[in-house]
């Protein structure tokens, strides 16, 4: 097959991958907020101006993982990035990959907020504009896992590997695309889950808004460590130049160590948010020992990161020493 | 579109041995010191019991901030730790709302930067926890719960500085990448001013807040 035509193949594989399991995620996530929005509506029908116009600003952001997705698609198949041939074609096929996998647990996760805000206004609709803001930044760094597979995407389609040699380089690029990808699904998620449950605590103890939104936010960062070793990982197999290889197991490992990392940082990633959500839960509930709540809630978390942490250990042996 | 994640450096050598300043990050740095500094005499300026404009707003974020510290590590230990994590908030603020102005950039763009923040809070964090407990139940905890898993609480003690200090690096540089594509596929129309609202002045504020938050987490963490 001659280098264009396997470029142009590898862009079009990739941007359908990419859009189509970027679509996942953030349908699941609006889908969840608009049948809260219906539980919301249900119970104070008075305000159900407001509950609408909540529901749909939660779908809005809830839908810009999809549509960093779409515009990773468009990017793919309409713009013309500089070289073509193998090396070209495995970075945009990672690109499609981080992307694709990488869009599912932002739009999933910050579905969660937008529907607890929802519920949380038709309960207490005193406190709606604070809701909203609280729902608004949740949600917003509920996204950070799909802009760093944005952030990794957009690197494999406009930097410029055709001087390292193909054998191992082809196998990094995808695997650096799997990494942050597959990562970001569990960081995703956890991060909404914690925003959801401080959505429906503000809503509960409105007196504890500050320290809630604070907690809210040490956990989702916190729940975001996974995707931050897949980034870590994606930036060493796309920056490291390896030398050439003969054999094709170099090239295995360099793509296997993506697949590690993109694994491992799923449960944790999960894990971690259900951790934060607790804590963002109880917080609410016995403001005077936040301290002590924080603190356990940090101290579970590095326990649940460690298998991420494996998931890095094996991922760095695999690229540095085998 | 080429040059993506290219640095400018300087290289010098001395005693053999090549020492490598990246300009940029080194320079930006320096505008933010000069930014905080006017900041500084501004609020401090003709201070009154009837605050002024600047005083106001320099008051309320050393408050805020000695509050949040008070939450997390007590009275004692906020007037020991406020005056640190309040001047990391401010430093990194500034840092991440630099790159808004045209032709500046972000120092935390360069992972140094983050990097060597994280490093700091982790000798910090380290050096208090080992002052308020003592050495020997410092270092006995990283034998817990058994003795083999010694080596694996370190690496995730290290790993601390690494998630933190990419956290931010992601960020900051991540939103940068997104800035930079977008205005060269818009030829710099619409687009870009929004996303520099949301990448720099928003995302730079939650991460800035969430490092030092997390900073003065990790250091009560140490000490209880």
């Amino acid at each position: 097959m001659d280098p264009v035509t396997l470029t142009k193949l590898a862009a079009n594989v990739g941007a359908g991958l990419c859009i189509g399991f970027g679509a996942v995620g953030a349908a699941i996530g609006e889908g969840y907020t608009a049948a809260e929005a219906n539980l919301a509506v249900s119970r104070n029908p008075k305000i159900s101006g407001d509950l609408f116009k909540n529901m749909l600003v939660g779908q809005a952001v809830a839908e810009s993982a999809s549509i960093f997705a779409l515009v990773i698609a468009i990017l793919l198949l309409f713009v013309d990035s500089p070289g073509s041939g193998e090396i070209k074609a495995a970075a945009l096929f990672g690109a499609g990959l981080s992307m694709g996998f990488g869009a599912i647990g932002s739009g999933l996760g910050s579905g969660f907020p937008g529907g607890k805000a929802c519920v949380g206004i038709s309960r207490q609709p005193a406190v709606s504009s604070r809701l909203t803001t609280n729902m608004l930044i949740g949600s917003a760094v509920s996204q950070t896992p799909a802009i760093f597979s944005m952030v990794v995407a957009l690197m494999l389609i406009f930097m410029d590997f055709s001087t390292q040699p193909l054998q191992p380089t082809w196998a990094a690029l995808i695997g650096a695309g799997l990494s942050t990808g597959m990562a970001a699904i569990g960081s995703g998620i956890g991060g909404g889950l914690a925003a959801g449950a401080s959505c429906d605590s503000i809503a509960r103890q409105p007196r504890t808004a500050g320290q809630v939104t604070t907690t809210m936010l040490v956990g989702q960062a916190v729940a975001q460590t996974p995707s931050i070793f897949g980034l870590l990982v994606s930036f060493i197999l796309m920056f490291k130049s390896f030398p050439a290889a003969t054999s094709v197991s170099a090239s295995m490992a360099l793509l296997s160590a993506g697949i590690c990392m993109g694994f491992g940082g799923i449960g944790p990633g999960i894990g971690n948010g259900m951790t934060a959500e607790g804590a963002v839960r109880w917080v609410a509930r016995n403001i005077e020992h936040a301290g002590d709540l924080m603190r356990t809630m940090l101290v579970g978390q590095a326990v649940a990161q460690s298998t991420a942490i494996y998931a890095m250990v094996i991922s760095l042996v695999l690229i540095f020493v085998v | 579109m080429g040059n993506l994640g290219q640095v400018h450096q300087l290289v010098v050598t001395l005693f053999g041995f090549n020492m490598v300043f990246n300009l940029e990050a080194i320079f930006m740095t320096w505008v933010v010191f000069g930014f905080l500094l006017l900041f500084g005499m501004l609020t401090t300026r003709k201070r009154d019991f009837v605050p002024r404009r600047f005083q106001i707003v320099g008051e309320m974020i050393v408050g805020q901030f000695y509050q949040l510290t008070e939450d997390a590590l007590d009275r004692k230990g906020a007037e020991k730790y406020g005056p640190m994590i309040c001047s990391l908030f401010l430093f990194m603020l500034l840092s991440n709302w630099l790159g808004i102005i045209p032709h500046l950039e972000e120092p935390t763009k360069d992972l140094n930067t983050p990097l060597a923040l994280g490093l700091m809070g982790f000798v910090v964090a380290h050096y208090a926890g080992i002052k308020s407990k003592g050495f020997k139940a410092y270092a006995r905890e990283y034998f817990q719960p058994m003795f083999f898993m010694m080596p694996l609480n370190v690496i995730g003690e290290m790993a601390k500085i690494v998630s933190i200090s990419f956290r931010l690096f992601g960020n900051i540089m991540g939103g940068s990448i997104i800035i930079l594509v977008v205005s060269h596929l818009t030829y710099s129309l619409l687009l870009p001013p929004l996303l520099n609202a949301f990448f720099g002045l928003f995302v730079g504020t939650i991460q800035a807040f969430v490092f030092t938050m997390l900073t003065v987490v990790y250091i009560s963490v140490q000490i209880k």
